[in-house]
């Protein structure tokens, strides 16, 4: 498990996500087997450590499709929806970055945060 | 297509069960344990596991291995979907083996009320703890008669047994 010092410094990155980026409404750092690190939303409206969990399920998902395909590691899974979109991507082989957006036509400014986002925590976690 | 679902709790021997017999190197989705359940096993399924065995007429049965914790519980609802039977297994040295028993038939009673279910009893060669008997009394006690096998999920006579022993309450 993850130190107390490292858990407060990804809480940090996850408010610094949402501040700076306004299409950001949700975030969480899931391990891969499903437990939530840190988590950060505008409001609180959504179950985030049950969406933790399923996020570990579908990067595990993508890593064994991928691998499967032979197509390298899996970088992001995105799910795009009549009311937002949902990204899941690796920060590094244990974490998952989790983050979600309501405003539909975001999906490029919410990959390049959150991918800005997970390569930043990857430093704190190692 | 004849889907048949294992579960049980983690380190029950799912995914060995499904290696074990799958005619394919099987689809698994393990990952490292983060918590103290990596003390006694190192990985846990978080999405599936999947295989398939052909049985002796040539058709194929399709086995689909869930997570074990409660907390991927989704996993089990969309799994059992257009499956016909399940194959519990239960790891005989964990604390309660009974309570495991009673919280699988409990999570699962819809899906083995429209179909059916065998129990395997595994690691009973590290605790006898509990007999197969304890087992058999407290699906009697619930009014629930299923076989109930003593198995090494390692080996594929035994996983086969269960398979065997599902079809045939199916029928």
């Amino acid at each position: 498990m993850l130190s107390k010092l490292a858990t407060i410094q990804l809480e940090q990155r996850l408010s610094k996500l949402i501040e700076q980026c306004s299409a950001v409404d949700a975030a969480v750092v899931a391990t891969l087997d499903g437990y939530t690190c840190a988590m950060k939303q505008r409001s609180q409206q959504y179950p985030l450590e049950r969406l933790a969990t399923m996020g570990s399920t579908l990067m595990s998902l993508g890593d064994t499709i991928t691998a499967e395909l032979r197509l390298g590691t899996c970088d992001n899974i995105i799910s795009e929806n009549k009311n937002g979109i949902v990204a899941f991507m690796h920060i590094d082989d244990n974490l998952v970055l989790i983050t979600l957006a309501t405003q539909k036509n975001a999906l490029g400014m919410l990959l390049s945060h959150s991918r800005r986002c997970a390569e930043e925590m990857k430093k704190v976690v190692v | 297509m004849d889907k048949i679902i294992f579960t049980g709790p983690m380190g029950a021997g799912k995914t060995t069960a499904i290696s074990s017999i799958s005619d394919i190197p099987p689809i698994s989705t393990e990952v490292r344990c983060s918590d103290d359940a990596q003390l006694r096993k190192e990985t846990t399924t978080v999405a599936m596991d999947y295989g398939y065995f052909s049985l002796d007429d040539g058709s194929r049965v399709h086995l689909y291995g869930t997570p074990g914790q409660e907390r991927f519980d989704y996993m089990w609802t969309i799994l059992t979907k257009g499956g016909i039977g399940l194959v519990l297994l239960l790891d005989n040295a964990r604390p309660d083996p009974l309570a495991d028993l009673t919280f699988y038939l409990d999570a699962f009673k819809d899906f083995i009320q429209q179909t059916g279910a065998v129990i395997g009893v595994t690691r009973m060669d590290v605790s006898n703890q509990t007999s197969l008997d304890d087992y058999r009394n407290t699906l009697f006690a619930r009014d629930q008669i299923f076989p109930v096998f003593e198995v090494d999920a390692r080996q594929p006579n035994d996983v086969k047994i269960l398979i065997h022993a599902l079809l045939a309450i199916l029928q």
